[in-house]
């Protein structure tokens, strides 16, 4: 049985500047070198962001995705929201309205979506056994 | 001969049960997250502000003295409602409404029959010389205009019928204006949003504000000195003011503006949005339903305003000196000019300003 590797929540500085940004960097850095890294950023408590901000969170992703891991933003402000659109980065990060919600999305197919009595490729090529005899 | 007394004041005071007048806290309508307090009416929109504009209105109608008069709440963005009445010099004091009553006693004096009064707030499209025919028709000492949402700061009065020691605070207050119902289009400029519906009803044509400028191609406005890079896009209806520079790959669309001695940077996307004048816009940024102003960032869609204290994002550019095209100074010389003058220099109280 695989071991998935838990995700991890760290919660956002209230203020993510050029100098927090770097500490905040620093204290993430193991985890983003770990092997396939799977992190929330938690910005219910950011107040202010500016473009260090994004640029530390955009360095954080690329690092994350380089180890073929992910970074996931939620509770994202309307002020940061703002800002990220500002920027055009919008885009780039999947957002979630909570932590929960974001560590779910990890989960690539929920277990409860796909029906358990069907294969999956029954409805897009039909019976696999009739196409085989066919050939 | 018809005056106009033009006034860039907080709302009229309310006059208590005790017939006093007192002064009204937070009557102004500008929000306080956006602008810092500059008036509505004082801002530059499509290349000139409401309040120039209204100027232009008396003059155009023939009005004989115009004058401005500032109230002291003001005084921390006075430099910019200066800027904001180029083609009229404004007198600063205490109270503007105080100074109405001492304006409209020596109108008395060169002859001056009917006098406007005006608080520089709401755009009216109203006619001067048709609302003076209904004032004369009315045989009352005061009309006021109004709109479908109610009354208006807009007061034509008979100058002879206002007593020598009345205060025209009292004299608004307790007499029964007749109504002059304002046929035209009127935006009252309660906030931010209203101020970019102008920009847009004004670009689609729904109202008579026209741009400054030229209309260099259909529903495209600019405004002398503007630069435009050949990569640069401009999708109609969109107005580009006095000096303001759009650079490379730049593009602005759907009924933005970008007014007076602005910088869009290379790349960046100005979308349903208006940058106030002397604001600088940085590389590749994406604003949308948005007011700029300066390092104020005012997003309506979700109406979020922020400050930005990156530079390279947004900022204020350096403001030009104001153009000397003023008229020699106000002949109506006002007493407590010298006054506001003295307490500035000992630095401003800020008690008052700070509710409105």
């Amino acid at each position: 049985m695989p071991i998935t590797k838990p995700v991890v929540i760290m919660e956002l500085p209230e203020v993510l500047n050029r100098e927090t940004a770097q500490t905040f960097l620093l204290e993430l850095q193991p985890l983003l070198e770990s092997h396939r890294p799977r992190i929330v950023l938690d910005g219910s408590h950011v107040h202010y962001i500016d473009g260090s901000g994004v640029e530390m969170l955009l360095q954080c992703l690329e690092e994350a995705m380089k180890r073929d891991g992910d970074l996931k933003l939620s509770a994202v402000s309307p002020e940061s929201e703002v800002i990220l659109e500002f920027l055009r980065v919008d885009r780039v990060f999947e957002v979630f309205p909570t932590s929960e919600d974001a560590v779910r999305s990890f989960s690539a197919i929920p277990a409860e979506a796909v029906p358990q009595d069907t294969p999956l490729y029954g409805g897009l090529f039909g019976d696999v056994q009739v196409l085989k005899q066919a050939s | 001969m018809v005056g106009a007394i033009i006034l860039v004041a907080p709302e009229i005071p309310q006059l208590p049960r005790g017939g006093s007048a007192a002064k009204t806290s937070g009557g102004d309508s500008r929000p306080e997250e956006f602008k810092k307090g500059t008036p509505l009416a004082c801002i530059e929109v499509l290349g000139r502000s409401v309040l120039e504009r209204g100027v232009d209105q008396m003059l155009r109608a023939g009005v004989n003295a115009i004058t401005l008069l500032g109230d002291s709440c003001f005084a921390p963005v006075r430099d910019e409602v200066d800027q904001a009445a180029t083609n009229f010099p404004l007198t600063w004091g205490d109270d503007a409404w105080r100074g109405a009553t001492r304006t409209l006693r020596r109108h008395k004096e060169p002859g001056i029959d009917v006098t406007f009064l005006v608080r520089a707030a709401a755009y009216v499209e109203l006619d001067p010389l048709d609302a003076l025919q209904f004032h004369r028709g009315q045989q009352q000492v005061v009309t006021r205009a109004f709109d479908e949402a109610g009354p208006l700061d807009i007061w034509i009065i008979d100058t002879a019928g206002v007593a020598e020691s009345e205060d025209i605070v009292r004299t608004l207050g307790e007499s029964e204006p007749a109504r002059y119902e304002v046929p035209g289009y009127v935006n009252r400029l309660e906030g931010p949003r209203d101020l970019r519906r102008l920009v847009v009803d004004s670009l689609s044509s729904r109202c008579r504000l026209r741009p400054q400028g030229s209309e260099t191609r259909p529903g495209v406005w600019v405004d002398e000195g503007a630069q435009v890079h050949r990569t640069a896009r401009i999708v109609a209806p969109a107005f580009l003011g006095r000096k303001s520079k759009i650079e490379e790959q730049c593009l602005i669309t759907r009924c933005s503006n970008v007014e007076s001695n602005c910088q869009i940077d290379y790349g960046t996307v100005v979308e349903d949005s208006s940058i106030l004048s002397n604001s600088y816009v940085g590389i590749g940024l994406d604003v949308s339903h948005s007011i700029v102003n300066g390092n104020q960032l005012l997003n309506l869609e979700r109406g979020v305003a922020l400050e930005i204290q990156d530079p390279g994002m947004i900022r204020r550019n350096a403001i030009p000196r104001k153009e000397a095209n003023l008229q020699p100074a106000d002949t109506f010389d006002w007493e407590e000019t010298k006054s506001t003058r003295e307490e500035e220099k000992r630095g401003l109280d800020l008690d008052d300003v700070s509710e409105l």
